[in-house]
């Protein structure tokens, strides 16, 4: 009966905090890697097989979870590490439900290190983004919670100069799509914006031949 | 003559702290005995008392012939006063009060004996008392431990001495934890806790704390609280490379997660053919060595310890 607290978060597993940077999620899972290894001398004496194989994949979900800034961003949701009461509509509704489109992106406070907690604590009225979202309104919505593209950049380890490209519509200088898409979610999730949405949102914006 | 002085109230209190580790043959004694040197060093007043009852060293660790009363005399009244028993050691502030050299075997001690031995040590005018424990997880081991304000457990990078690192730990916490139970169920729970195949299934603190939750409840605080204040401090002794290194971190985040405890890592020393050397020449390596990586782990171990400092994970 050895073992762990039954209810841990994804972070705890970690040892981390909610506000943890992608490179900290990174560091602590190799660490962790590490410490439930097969022969690892630290904890072979104190879980047997079973118990170690069930750290592991604790482990390997936790790190599967946070690393994906969508799956992340929903986790937190879920599990109020973005408080409930910050959540505003971001994208206009459509006037019908459409079933083509996903549901409305929804938003909530910045939780990601690096923002003042002063600037996280304003109450921001609830502010419609044009869809497909542009960079200009992406800029403002981040001013306007007062993060700045050093701050994300920090968090995501995407390049300043990407997220100014971003922000910029330089489309032509951004990376192909697959790799955008990531740093845009990145860009979502620590603004406090649904990530997938706002990719997409963006990415639908962004011509196809450049 | 001007009368005596009274001392600052900031002046740091006499500190009593032991070296365990559970295992014989893995650097204890020559850890203790250049610890204190380097404190000594640092300005401290340091005695060193070595507590291995039954496989005392620590005067040879300093190059000491043994000295004609010890610890074990005192213990038998041989010598009435704890100072009668103390010796210098060539280091300026450094004295060592020396093992039994005879067959007093640690299970002999009784607990009055221990007690007596404990009292007058704390009554030492002294900055730091650094006690070298015998290899073992007996109570008489683990009683001197968890009388210290201090306790730091030694490991090397080796199964047999990491087991017994824990086992220590349970030990010696099952046995804090008895002392501050007060129920006749808190306490058969306890006892049975220590029997590695208990019928409970209880391998960890954190089980036992379900446990008594279950049978005692009322003394589910007072034990938490005694586990919360249970601060092992983990040295890793002869490492070779960077995941033995890591091995420290390992075993915090070990202890945190599946033991309850909360332990820190003080400090490492790698391993180095300038110590053994030393001992070989039954010199310590602080002075043959000081330029050896292991004398300057040593120096920030003692200044960690001091300002207790731990090595924490950066990321």
């Amino acid at each position: 009966m050895t073992g762990v607290a039954p209810a841990e978060t994804h972070y705890q597993v970690l040892g981390l905090e909610p506000r943890a940077t992608g490179e900290q999620i990174e560091k602590s899972y190799l660490f962790h890697l590490g410490l439930y290894g097969e022969e690892a001398l630290a904890t072979y004496s104190l879980l047997d097989a079973d118990e170690l194989r069930e750290a592991r994949a604790r482990v390997q979900e936790a790190f599967e979870t946070l690393r994906d800034p969508v799956r992340r961003y929903e986790y937190d949701v879920a599990n109020g590490f973005v408080s409930a009461g910050a959540l505003v509509v971001p994208f206009p509704t459509p006037a019908a439900p459409n079933p083509a489109r996903p549901p409305a992106a929804s938003v909530a406070r910045p939780a990601a290190l690096g923002v003042p907690p002063e600037a996280a604590r304003v109450r921001h009225a609830p502010q419609v983004l044009p869809d497909p979202v542009d960079g200009a309104a992406l800029r403002r919505f981040r001013e306007e919670r007062g993060v700045s593209l050093r701050d994300i950049s920090l968090v995501t380890k995407v390049g300043v100069r990407y997220l100014e490209y971003i922000e910029a519509d330089r489309h032509a200088l951004l990376p192909a799509p697959v790799y955008l898409r990531g740093f845009l979610q990145e860009y979502a999730r620590v603004v406090g914006l649904e990530p997938r949405r706002t990719a997409e949102s963006y990415l639908a914006g962004v011509p196809r031949d450049s | 003559m001007p009368g005596p002085v009274p001392l600052p109230a900031s002046r740091p209190r006499r500190q009593i702290w032991s070296v365990g580790g559970g295992k014989g043959g893995i650097g204890k004694s020559v850890l203790t005995a250049s610890l204190g040197w380097q404190l000594a060093r640092m300005g401290k007043r340091v005695i060193l008392v070595d507590a291995d009852l039954g496989g005392a060293n620590l005067h040879t660790c300093l190059g000491l012939r043994n000295p004609d009363l010890t610890l074990g005399d005192f213990i038998r009244r041989r010598a009435e006063r704890i100072e009668e028993v103390l010796s210098d050691t060539g280091m300026s502030g450094l004295r060592l009060v020396s093992g039994a050299s005879d067959f007093l075997g640690a299970a002999n001690i009784k607990h009055p004996q221990k007690v007596r031995v404990l009292n007058r040590i704390r009554s030492l005018d002294v900055d730091v008392v650094l006690m070298d424990l015998g290899a073992g997880t007996s109570f008489n081991i683990v009683d001197f431990f968890l009388a210290s304000d201090l306790g730091v457990l030694t490991v090397v990078p080796e199964p047999t001495s990491i087991e017994n690192g824990y086992r220590f730990i349970k030990s010696a916490l099952y046995r804090r934890l008895r002392a501050a139970a007060s129920s006749i169920e808190a306490r058969r729970v306890l006892d049975s806790a220590l029997d590695q195949k208990n019928a409970q299934g209880i391998r960890s603190p954190l089980d036992l704390l379900a446990v008594i939750e279950r049978e005692a409840p009322e003394e589910v605080e007072v034990l938490r609280n005694e586990i919360g204040s249970f601060h092992p401090r983990f040295v890793v002794n002869q490492v070779r490379d960077e995941a033995d290194v890591a091995i420290g971190h390992q075993l915090v985040a070990a202890c945190a997660r599946h033991l309850g405890v909360k332990a820190t890592y003080a400090g490492y020393v790698h391993y180095d053919d300038a110590v053994w050397k030393a001992v070989r020449q039954r010199r310590l390596f602080m002075t043959s060595a000081p330029a050896s990586r292991a004398a300057e782990e040593v120096r920030q171990l003692a200044r960690g310890l001091l300002l207790g400092e731990s090595l924490a994970l950066r990321w």
